[in-house]
């Protein structure tokens, strides 16, 4: 489990990351998510141990991480390079070593990666020679040669086709069945909400919500749909609901409390016929532009 | 493998993709080709002794022509002479005017008469005329009653150097430490841009963030200076053994014996200077965020370099003297002086012990350079302002 404490970057007079706290539990897939400059990055560096911490901590298991721990996690960062000369194979060897491999492992761990993603037989091409989605993909691999007991992923989907796309979340998911902890970054809200088990979402370096998805969506006010046979005009004359917007037969209003959603239908049956009555459930796109207002 | 020493395999790949890199090759093949050109010139040159064919006409001339080689020789000289006997004394003339004898030696009155071609020869003439006239004086001593000996007697003079090896030792000195110099300012040159330039690669390409997410970046650092200075020392040393193998087998072994103590001392100074500044080469690396930004970020370093090697060669005295004790300068100055025999035995010893600790510190503050600047990626720095933020 990563825990991140208090985690605070300044960069001269300005706060990038300020007193940030979340966790990304054992086999959860968590999204880290917050507009450009939020200090997603930042703070994902921090965690990587590649940018020093201002202040706070990062804890792996309930103590301080070390190094040797932050060699066994993989991170993909959110500017992607590897060597463009070098042949594909011979650097996720290198980088897989690196990460504590040997060099037979790496090699094998490798091939077996490079098959996966339907690269095997560009092993031993330059990485320049690859598409921008194939070299995506290598840099994927090279995030997860060494099996990594923690995945840090800045903008893992960015750039992939849809394709591509499935079999990076089928390898997370793999990942997280295996109870490896992953957090990852991303601009694709709605990728976010179908994916992950946790969202985090960060502004102008601050976390401003986290938890469940689901949790999330239904932490604010839930609205209601109402739709009927006639003019619905009448809703604005109820003194326990608060009308958002009404347009002819349709409005949309807030309630209260769960048990007035019987109330409001006992009423517009009363006044006519009802054809729908629908709880209006935001998405996490509409929560984050709340959050983030 | 633990994180301690992880920087085996970072020097490991260094040294693979090198020996896997065209120009690094090309450019080591091209340096084995000049020395063994070089060298080649050198025989070619040196071993080409001077025979000369001389046309006679008698068995008293072939005598003399046998005799004045034997002076020759003698004497040192590069001259062989060979007698071409030939029928007569016009023979003689026609076999020098038709170029197949470089010069003729008839009997001219109570003398000798040595024809060539259209120039002189004054080696030639030098030992045939003592020869003759030795012969000469000995026929005339002996009519009278005397002896070549007793003629001569008081007359030998015996010519002794001091310092036989003197002026010609300081020109050998000279010529191996420009020799030594200008291989440690090629590679340290050649290996340095090689160095910045792979460390602002992993840079510019980012891949650095994943390398410093896996290992410490002073093991990134290590294995980089190790990997390429096993490469420099490789390169230096496979020129060494063949410049050396090259003057045994062509018989400057004399040279070889003069110059054996400066090699000595110049590799585990070559070793200390290059490590300290192939350890700054990574700084230069650093501090560029791309490529283009190592020509000014390297401005100060290739000055650095051809300090060492215009005070290592051109320096004397006391200038040099003080050069020799300075790290980095020594790597040049002190070899220079060793070779040159103007150094005690403990002095390349002390120096030695001088650079190794400057090296150290050198080494400890290109650490916080390099890691201070390896991840500031918005802009270029300056070496100073790479050790302010290390601070």
């Amino acid at each position: 489990m990563l825990q991140v404490d208090q985690l605070t970057r300044r960069f001269g007079e300005v706060t990038a990351v300020d007193h940030v706290s979340f966790t990304v539990p054992d086999g959860l897939l968590v999204g880290f998510v917050g507009g450009n400059g939020a200090g997603k990055t930042t703070t994902m560096r921090m965690i990587m141990g590649v940018l020093g911490i201002s202040d706070g901590e990062v804890r792996w298991n309930d103590a301080p991480v070390t190094a040797a721990e932050r060699r066994t996690f993989g991170y993909m960062p959110e500017e992607r390079g590897l060597y463009p000369k070098q042949p594909v194979v011979d650097q996720l060897v290198y980088l897989g070593q690196l990460q504590g491999l040997s060099a037979g492992e790496a090699r094998s761990s490798a091939d077996l990666l490079l098959d996966r993603f339907g690269l095997g037989g560009r092993a031993k091409d330059k990485l320049e020679s690859l598409s921008l989605g194939n070299q995506q993909r290598v840099q994927v691999i090279a995030a997860v040669i060494a099996r990594p007991r923690l995945l840090v992923l800045d903008e893992p989907f960015s750039g992939l086709d849809p394709q591509a796309v499935d079999d990076m979340v089928e390898l997370l998911r793999e990942f997280t069945r295996d109870g490896v902890p992953v957090l990852f970054s991303s601009h694709q809200l709605d990728l976010v909400e179908r994916l992950c088990d946790r969202i985090v979402i960060l502004s102008r370096g601050r976390v401003v919500a986290d938890g469940a998805a689901d949790d999330l969506r239904h932490s604010g006010p839930v609205r209601h749909r109402l739709v009927t046979g006639g003019d619905v005009g009448w809703v604005r004359d109820l003194g326990w609901l608060q009308v958002v917007d009404v347009a002819g037969d349709r409005a949309i209003v807030q309630l209260a409390a769960p048990q007035d959603t019987d109330r409001l239908l006992a009423e517009a049956m009363r006044r006519g016929s009802v054809r729908e009555l629908a709880e209006l459930v935001p998405s996490v796109a509409d929560i984050y532009r709340e959050v983030t207002a | 493998m633990t994180t301690g020493s992880v920087w085996r395999i970072v020097a490991a790949r260094e040294i693979a993709v090198k020996l896997r890199d065209r120009n690094f090759l090309v450019s080591t093949g091209l340096m084995l080709v000049l020395i063994i050109v070089g060298l080649g010139i050198q025989v070619f040159l040196g071993g080409k002794s001077q025979t000369k064919t001389v046309a006679v006409a008698s068995p008293a001339a072939s005598s003399i022509v046998t005799q004045s080689g034997k002076t020759a020789d003698a004497a040192g000289s590069d001259l062989e002479l060979k007698a071409k006997t030939v029928a007569s004394t016009q023979a003689v003339d026609q076999a020098v005017k038709d170029g197949k004898a470089d010069a003729g030696l008839v009997p001219q009155g109570k003398g000798w008469r040595l024809i060539g071609k259209s120039s002189r020869n004054t080696e030639l003439a030098t030992y045939v005329g003592q020869t003759v006239s030795t012969q000469a004086i000995a026929r005339n001593a002996a009519a009278a009653g005397t002896s070549l000996d007793a003629l001569q007697q008081g007359a030998k003079l015996q010519y002794d150097l001091l310092q036989p090896k003197g002026d010609d030792n300081t020109t050998e000195a000279r010529v191996s430490a420009v020799a030594f110099g200008f291989l440690f300012y090629l590679a340290a040159l050649l290996f340095g841009m090689a160095i910045a330039n792979s460390v602002v690669e992993e840079k510019q390409n980012r891949i650095v963030e994943i390398i410093a997410s896996a290992i410490p970046l002073r093991q990134l650092l290590i294995g980089k200076v190790v990997g390429n200075t096993v490469l420099a020392i490789a390169q230096v040393g496979l020129l060494a053994v063949v410049a050396v193998g090259g003057l045994v087998v062509t018989d400057n072994a004399g040279l070889l014996s003069t110059i054996a103590g400066g090699i000595g001392w110049f590799l585990p100074f070559f070793l200390i200077g290059f490590l300290a500044l192939a350890s700054l080469w990574a700084v230069v690396g650093a501090l560029a965020t791309r490529m283009e930004d190592v020509q000014s970020t390297s401005a100060p370093m290739t000055s650095l370099v051809m300090a060492i090697f215009l005070g290592g060669i051109l320096a004397t005295g006391g200038l040099l003297k003080i050069l020799s004790f300075v790290p980095l300068f020594s790597t040049i100055a002190m070899p220079a002086r060793v070779v040159s025999g103007d150094a005690s035995w403990w002095e390349p010893l002390a120096s030695l012990g001088i650079a190794a600790v400057g090296a150290y510190y050198i080494l400890r503050m290109a650490e916080r350079m390099y890691r201070s600047s390896l991840m500031q990626t918005s802009r270029k720095l300056s070496f100073r302002q790479a050790l302010a933020e290390s601070d």
